[in-house]
């Protein structure tokens, strides 16, 4: 027993030997929880860079994909909370434990394990539907849903997945039954809606928007607060009637227990790197826009997002 | 025609710019490398790269990352040939003839044979894109769940014609490859299956630990439990070149490999993986001598060989038609662009002809430049076989343990290639034959999957493969080989199994 008190005394004070130091003196590690050219990774690698600027020291990508996301995570939930690894997270981070609550499974990490730094890109979904469908409005699509109780179907990233979870928040608003055909990734998921073989699907703007304007796919109507910038004429389900938000977004998590200090200089790090120009513009290729916020903030946003999401994934269910 | 033409000349203008064609010729280099070490393939290899392209302009971040995406897969036989390591799914089944071959001193024609296979494949898989891409994207996405399943329930019943052995035990491997296949999350219900809680193992066992460990691993192994070391190979240059024979047995494999691997790679998902065990399977059914194969048949090397490099290029057709990937690798090279501000879509021919047409004009000339970089360098591949195995071994061994670790910076794929080095060890001790559970592994998740998307889309609905034509066509197809396959089982004797003394008669 002893020995373990010592053995944490001698940690503790390592720690603070660390926390005294200025911090960054070494690399920093960002762990992207995907393969290379997916959101997280075409997200962090600009951040990265910009944070590069900031912290005067290097700032390295470390694709650690698998189980959506999840290996990721926890690897930056449980790595020494030192400020030195931080994680570029989706909002799947909310609903992963969630999914492992419903199964009874032992959680790979809870979100206490880890501390928010900030938001730095948001993006809303937007309602497609293959162009045969004879419909243009959400009241078309309901109706059509609704003379026809589950004959429509939908494809979906793969289920609890970021298509997914809109798409049930939908179908449960409007007291709606569709087939769900999941895929594994956001393309493969606009793949089955091009050909035919599913009537709608939800798609971030960056995947659609050349199908749209090749009048391959119809926009119908987007999960935003307020309406895209791109897509003006697609109304909100708020405008419609329905009482339903919901955005991909990414944001940069520590894990939990790094001391005040350090979050503090990464806080302001974050806040500087998304200012800066070169940021911006990567970001704009990608049509991704900068949605900042800063830790108090972001940890509400977070929170309010986890307890949305795990309403709907409790009203999913376990998937038979 | 004249249009094409014209358009295809704008492109060569494009990539004989000195600096579109240095980065092709990089792009061929660094892939063959990465292809040539054990256990990285070309998702890695351009995984690792995309980070490097984007200070570039997209005609040459495209250029560079399909150089290394085709360099790969030239590469990715060479150490498949020479120590039995695929470098990825494709090349599994080079390993088993590639290698025999090598065992019997004939490892340069294999080599020569698989770069001109995959030169000839390359090309005419460009000259397929260049010409028909447009028409053939609209029909790749008419391939829905049901089309997918039906293909590859083609593909299951090609198992029967793979392997030299029995078929019962061809038969056990392949059960082995598809249970393997089920450890994972259940992509239908999420679902964490036979994962004892390692959240590694999510997304189930990754093909190249795997085919990494039971090929090459257990072939280390093997080695080890020789009382005499192999003989150290001094091929003369005469034996670096094909024979006449060798050349003629290869022409017709390597033409049907392109034709096929160019028709399953345009098929969006990753059905282009079992486009080199279908044409294995094919090879072997179509010979006059199906009992050589195994046994170092040169047609066993070209034609699948041609056939991964078709699949290739034809993957390019829906990604550059219609801006949707086809699988993993196409993935990357969307993002390649898209970071560049490109959106890909249906548009892109029309909008980017210089991106088009370049990168159509840039993959003729990174086929040459392979054909010209891996003939010569057969001789120096080969006279790696001059290192002493004490020295060689080990080497291998740090090489796959390092390329399997980098995939996915994983330690789980580590451990899943040397716990498999160990089963192929003993499996191949009792006579099993290990390329069933490759093609076992690969098939079993697609398989589940696109069936359960089919009939998830009709509602339980079995009839759906019967209401959509090109199911139902393939479906018969499927049928037809079953068949065949299970006409020895049924008629003993009949079967060159039984020629060769493999399975034996009922009654005796």
């Amino acid at each position: 027993m002893n020995k373990r008190y010592l053995m944490a005394a001698l940690l503790l004070a390592c720690g603070a030997a660390q926390a005294q130091e200025a911090f960054p003196s070494r690399p920093l590690t960002m762990v992207v929880p995907f393969p290379p050219g997916g959101v997280a990774d075409v997200t962090g690698r600009p951040t990265a860079a910009a944070l590069e600027k900031v912290l005067k020291q290097p700032v390295t990508i470390n694709n650690r994909p698998g189980a959506g996301g999840a290996v990721g995570n926890a690897a930056v939930a449980n790595a020494r909370p030192d400020g030195y690894t931080v994680v570029m997270a989706l909002s799947s981070i909310t609903v992963i434990p969630e999914a492992d609550k419903l199964f009874n499974r032992k959680p790979a990490y809870t979100l206490d394990q880890l501390a928010p730094i900030a938001l730095v890109s948001a993006d809303p979904v937007i309602l497609v539907v293959h162009p045969s469908l004879p419909v243009k409005t959400l009241k078309d699509v309901i109706a059509l849903a609704k003379k026809q109780p589950g004959e429509l179907s939908y494809s979906s990233s793969g289920v609890y997945g970021a298509l997914h979870m809109p798409m049930e928040m939908f179908l449960h608003a409007a007291q709606l039954k569709m087939r769900h055909v999941p895929t594994t990734g956001g393309g493969p998921a606009i793949t089955q809606l091009l050909g035919g073989h599913v009537t709608m699907t939800a798609g971030g703007p960056a995947a659609i928007t050349s199908h749209v304007k090749a009048g391959k796919l119809r926009p119908i109507v987007t999960w935003g607060a307020e309406r895209h910038p791109n897509y003006k004429e697609v109304p909100t389900f708020k405008e419609q009637g329905h009482d339903i938000v919901y955005y991909i977004w990414a944001g940069m998590f520590a894990p939990a227990g790094t001391p005040e200090p350090v979050m503090k200089v990464l806080r302001d790090a974050v806040r500087q790197a998304v200012g800066d120009a070169e940021f911006k513009a990567q970001m704009a290729r990608v049509n991704s826009p900068v949605n900042y916020l800063d830790a108090p903030d972001f940890a509400k946003y977070v929170d309010a997002d986890a307890k949305r999401l795990a309403t709907v994934v409790k009203a999913i269910g376990r998937v038979q | 025609m004249i249009e094409t033409f014209n358009s295809l000349m704008m492109g060569f203008s494009v990539a004989f710019q000195p600096q579109v064609l240095m980065y092709a010729f990089f792009g061929c280099i660094i892939g063959t490398l990465v292809g040539m070490m054990p256990g990285l393939g070309p998702l890695a290899g351009i995984s690792l790269l995309l980070p490097a392209t984007f200070g570039l302009n997209p005609i040459i971040a495209i250029v560079l990352l399909s150089g290394v995406y085709y360099g790969a897969m030239y590469g990715g036989s060479t150490t498949s040939i020479l120590m039995r390591i695929p470098g990825e799914a494709a090349s599994v089944m080079t390993c088993v003839d590639g290698y025999a071959m090598t065992q019997q001193g004939r490892a340069g024609p294999a080599l020569a044979i698989a770069a001109i296979g995959s030169f000839v494949a390359g090309t005419l898989g460009v000259i397929g894109l260049m010409l028909l891409a447009p028409t053939l994207a609209d029909f790749a996405l008419r391939f829905g769940p049901p089309e997918y399943t039906a293909l590859l329930l083609m593909g299951l019943f090609v198992l029967a014609y793979m392997s030299g052995g029995s078929m019962l035990k061809t038969l056990a491997m392949a059960v082995f490859g598809l249970l393997l296949g089920m450890i994972g999350i259940d992509v239908m219900s999420g679902y964490t299956r036979f994962s004892f809680g390692i959240t590694e193992l999510g997304d189930g066992v990754g093909i190249v630990p795997v085919a990494v460990g039971l090929f090459g691993i257990s072939e280390i192994l093997m080695t080890a439990g020789q009382a005499d070391p192999p003989k150290v190979q001094q091929p003369s240059l005469r034996q670096l070149i094909p024979t006449a024979g060798d050349l003629r047995h290869s022409a017709a494999p390597i033409l049907r490999g392109s034709l096929l691997g160019f028709m399953i790679g345009i098929i969006p998902g990753s059905a282009h993986i079992i486009s080199s065990f279908v044409s294995y399977g094919m090879e072997r059914r179509l010979s006059k001598n199906p009992e050589r194969f195994g046994h170092g048949a040169i047609e066993g090397v070209a034609g699948p060989e041609s056939a991964n490099n078709a699949a290739a290029t034809g993957a390019f057709v829906p990604m550059l038609a219609l801006g949707i990937p086809t699988g993993p690798v196409t993935a990357v090279m969307l993002a390649a662009i898209m970071v560049h501000g490109i959106l890909p879509g249906p548009m892109l021919i029309q909008q980017q002809p210089d991106l088009f047409w370049g990168f159509v004009a840039s993959m003729y000339v990174g086929n040459v430049v392979l054909l010209v970089l891996n003939l010569p360098m057969v001789g120096l591949f080969v006279n790696l076989l001059r290192i002493p195995y004490a020295y060689l071994y080990p080497c291998i061994l740090a090489f796959c343990i390092v390329g399997c670790y980098s995939v996915s910076n994983n330690t789980m794929d580590v451990w899943i290639m040397l716990a498999m080095g160990v089963v192929g060890y003993v499996l191949r001790k009792f006579g099993f034959d290990l390329a069933p559970v490759a093609l076992g592994l690969v098939l079993g998740p697609m398989l589940e999957l696109s069936l359960r998307q089919a009939l998830a889309m009709s509602g339980g609905e079995y009839s759906i493969f019967l209401h959509r034509p090109i199911a139902v066509t393939m479906l018969v197809i499927a049928a037809v080989m079953l068949l065949f396959a299970i006409k020895p089982l049924i008629f003993k004797g009949k079967d060159w199994r039984s020629k060769v003394g493999l399975d034996e008669p009922a009654d005796s």
